[in-house]
Parts: C-alpha cells; structure tokens; sequence
C-alpha cells in the first residue's frame, strides 16, 4: 500500500515537469516563438551534455563551487559558533541580538558594490557575500535549535557532574542539529543564488560569467545552460545534505 | 526596573546600529582609501539623493514595482500552498516541480526574460513574483498540513463545505506559518528588485547604485546602500509589527525565527 502510494507520488510528480517540457517543446516547434527566443528543449539539454565535457565549462563550474563552499563553510563555522554563544551567554545575547536583527533583514546584494571596492574583483568579495547571505538563515537556526534545548536533558548533566562547557558540546550542539541543519539547508539555497548572481554582476569566470556572455551575445542556448547547471548543482548539494542529515539523525525518529 | 529593561530592549536595535556606523567610520579612517568613505561621508550624501527628483522617481519605482508582485505572488501562491496542504494529490503533483525550482536563482532569468518581455516594468515583476512565490507556498503548504483534523472535522460536523472549512479553519490555524513564508518573501523580494534593476538598467534604486559605482561616485554608493539597507529594515519591520497583530493569540513566550526559505 505504502509503496504503491509512493510510486503513484512520483508518478504524479512527473506529471508538472513533463508537461512544462512539452509546453516548451510545443511553444518552438509550432513556430509561437523564434529558436534565437526560446531555443527547443532537445538543443538546450545537448548542448548541456555537450558543454560538460568541455575542459572551460568544468572550469566554470570549479570556479562556481569553490566560491559557493568557501563562502558556505565560512557561514556554517560562524554561525554554528555565534548561535550557540549567543544560546549560552547572556553577554553574548545581549550584543548579537540587536546586530542581528538590523544587519539581517538588509539586502546583502547591495553591500556588493561596496565589497568590490574593498575586496577586489576576485574570488573574496565573491565568497564574502555568500558568506553573509548565508550566515543569518544558520545562525538563527542555530540559536533557535540551542536555546529550544530541553532543561531536564542539562540538569541530567549537571547531576552527572558534566562540567559547563562539556554541556555545550555534549548536550546542547547535538540536540541542536535537526535545527542547524535546516538552517544550512536554507542556507545552502541561498549560496546557489547568491554566487549565481555575483559572478553575474561583475565576475570573469564562473558559471554566472556564462550566463552573462551569452545574453550580450544573445545567444540562448547557451544562457538556457548554466541556469540549468547551478539548478542541477543546487538539487545535487541539496540531496548530499539530506543524506549527510539521514547519517547523523540515525536512530532519531524525524523532527 | 521593568519599563527600564523595556527601553534598553527598545533602543538596542538602535545601538547597534550606531555601533556599526561607528565601526565604519574607524575603518574607513584607518583604510584611508578613495574607494572607501566614512560613514558620515556616505550619510552626508543621502539627503542629496532624497532631494533629487529623479531619484526619488526611481526609487518610488523601485517600491511600486516591488508591492505589485509582492501582492500578486501572495494572491496566487497562499491558496495554492494551503490546497497542497489539504490534498495529496496536489501537493505530490506539484512538489516535484517546486524543488527543482527553488535553487535556480530567479534574478539570473532575468536576462532571459528581457528576451522575451523587453527591459520594462513586465520582466522585473515577473522575477520579483517568482521569487517571492516559492517562500510563500511552502510555508503556506507546511502551515495547512499541519492543522488538526479534528477542527477539519468539526467544522465538516457543523456544515461547513471545503470552501468555507479552508478559509475559515485551515486559513487561520496556518496564518503564523504563511506570515513567516511573507517574511522571507519581503526579504528575496528587496534582492531580487534590487538585482533585477542592476541587470535591467532603466529605472530604480539598483539602477542608481550600480551606476554609481561604475562612474566611481563613491559616496553616492555608499548612501544608496544606507537606503537601501533602511528601506529593507524598515519594511521588515513595518511587517513584524503586522505580524505580531494578526497572530497574538499564537505567539509563544519568545520570538519566532526569522525565517529565510
């Protein structure tokens, strides 16, 4: 029963896609819109086949990922750190808290132009803006999945004569880690985006780059490309959490 | 003591403001480079461009443009999200299609777009609506899926048809939830204006800033991302203090995360 109601799921699911396929199929093959428009599916996906066994575009996508992991694990460490010190500390509460709610709700992407005249045109001001775009969803989580942490589970502690800061580590971070991982989803979604976008901005490699030659050369097979590529990066990213999240909940029933 | 905590919790916010605009200054005084100005540089420099009126017009086009899809994505994406989370057969149809689209940046369609709908108006509220879109439903979904089936049947008991239990019962129980989808919606809606208008140049706060920069008017950068960055707390904001109103009955004894996705 369970299986076959998955299996009538995904079959359903396939539904939507395929029909945005044939719309698009459709749509160039009866001539609505011009192939320099809106190119047929069957080209775009070719062409990606084609273009990812090309040494420049894997190149595009190394520059891509670098930048997205750098700026991703600078917003993990940090904000994992921050959270669980302002979970802690009262101190600590008490200075983050009112950063956090003004430095949070501010378009990142317009602090942009300010990094590239202070970082350069490279890969730091880049890794910066992922960096702070990805940073708050964590560090939220991360407060939020700390300071929800059940008492009774610190007192046990306590009576068992576990020293403060060993609580931190052995209580209150591995109750906290259904939270932080939704944060770093979150997060991880947002670094897609956002170093899509800055490589779009100013940038001369890189999958965004890509993007950005193509459309002053209005070629759109090839601006169809790397939106699909950072898409596809995004759900592969996206699927290696969700596993590294089975592997550390193992045994925990799902929150 | 009491109303003493309340204002210093008030005035944080405030302070750390300052706090900033402090750490700033000291930098830019210590960088001691063009490309970098103090922060009473920059904020001499906003009242110049509030006083002109063509900045004004682009920025007030900025903000028409954003409340138009904002409101747009929110009348289409609540009860689509609120009938995936009542049936099954919505949500496994249109889940798979939601998740392959979420990680594809809605500003990079942009130039895609303006292919198809020219520069103007048309191609950025399109984006804006896409990005806000996503957020909203699958809180809206999340929200409707989690109200009680007793109330359901409850209602279904005194006679309410599907119509009336989804706005009066599974609309209400999952507001909380959708606010917080708004919440993250107003925040991807203030990127996506703002990018969108960088890609586009034509009109618009992105489209002073960018320019700006690349004519090295340094100053005037810096003032537009203080308004641009005060145009986003203060809308942000202005939307908490909405929040906090509609759902006072759900608030629990802390504040709510501020949600992103």
């Amino acid at each position: 029963m369970n299986a076959r109601g998955l299996t009538t799921d995904v079959l359903l699911g396939i539904v939507p896609i395929a029909l945005a396929i044939a719309v698009w199929q459709a749509i160039s093959s009866f001539g609505y819109a011009p192939s320099t428009l809106l190119p047929p599916p069957g080209l775009v996906f070719a062409r990606l086949a084609q273009q990812l066994l090309t040494g420049t575009f894997q190149q595009a996508i190394g520059v891509t990922l670098f930048r997205l992991f750098a700026g991703f694990s600078i917003a993990v460490i940090l904000g994992v750190g921050i959270g669980l010190a302002a979970a802690a500390s009262p101190a600590a509460n008490a200075v983050v808290r009112p950063i956090v709610r003004v430095l949070a709700p501010l378009p990142k992407v317009a602090l942009y132009p300010a990094l590239l005249l202070l970082l350069g045109f490279g890969h730091e001001s880049k890794i910066t803006l992922v960096a702070a775009d990805a940073l708050f969803p964590i560090l939220l989580s991360t407060y939020y999945g700390a300071s929800m942490v059940e008492q009774k589970l610190i007192w046990s502690a306590m009576a068992a004569g576990t020293p403060r800061r060993q609580i931190l580590f052995k209580v209150v971070l591995p109750a906290a880690v259904p939270s932080i991982l939704t944060g770093c989803r979150i997060g991880l979604v947002i670094s897609c985006i956002v170093v899509f976008l800055a490589e779009m901005i100013t940038s001369t490699e890189g999958l965004g780059h890509l993007l950005v030659t193509a459309a002053r050369t209005f070629q759109a097979v090839d601006m169809f490309v790397p939106l699909i590529t950072i898409s596809l990066l995004g759900l592969i990213l996206n699927g290696l959490l969700q596993g590294l999240r089975a592997w550390l909940l193992r045994g925990f029933p799902e929150v | 003591m009491n109303m003493a905590r309340a204002l210093v919790s008030r005035l944080a916010p405030m302070l750390a403001c300052l706090g900033l605009l402090g750490i700033w200054q000291v930098a830019a005084l210590i960088l001691n480079t063009d490309s970098f100005p103090t922060a009473i540089e920059a904020l001499r420099a906003v009242p110049s461009i509030l006083g002109d009126k063509e900045s004004l017009l682009n920025i007030g086009a900025s903000l028409r443009r954003m409340a138009i899809a904002f409101s747009a994505a929110l009348v289409v994406s609540i009860p689509l999200g609120l009938t995936m989370g009542r049936s099954r057969l919505v949500a496994s149809f249109f889940n798979p299609l939601l998740m392959i689209t979420y990680p594809v940046p809605k500003a990079a369609l942009m130039p895609i777009i303006m292919l198809w709908l020219g520069v103007g108006d048309l191609a950025k509220m399109l984006v804006i609506f896409l990005g806000v879109s996503l957020p909203v439903i699958y809180h809206s979904f999340q929200g409707a899926k989690a109200v009680e089936e007793k109330m359901l049947w409850s209602g279904a008991a005194m006679g309410l048809n599907a119509l009336q239990r989804m706005i009066r019962i599974v609309l209400p129980a999952a507001l909380p939830e959708i606010l917080t989808g708004c919440r993250t919606g107003l925040v991807l809606a203030l990127i996506t204006m703002v990018t969108s208008e960088m890609i586009a140049r034509q009109s618009g706060a992105g489209n002073i800033l960018f320019n700006s920069l690349d004519m090295g008017q340094y100053d005037i950068v810096y003032a537009m991302i203080i308004i641009i960055g005060a145009m986003g707390i203060g809308i942000d904001a202005a939307f908490e203090n909405l929040r906090v109103r509609l759902v006072r009955w759900s608030e629990p004894g802390f504040e709510i995360p501020l949600s992103f996705a």
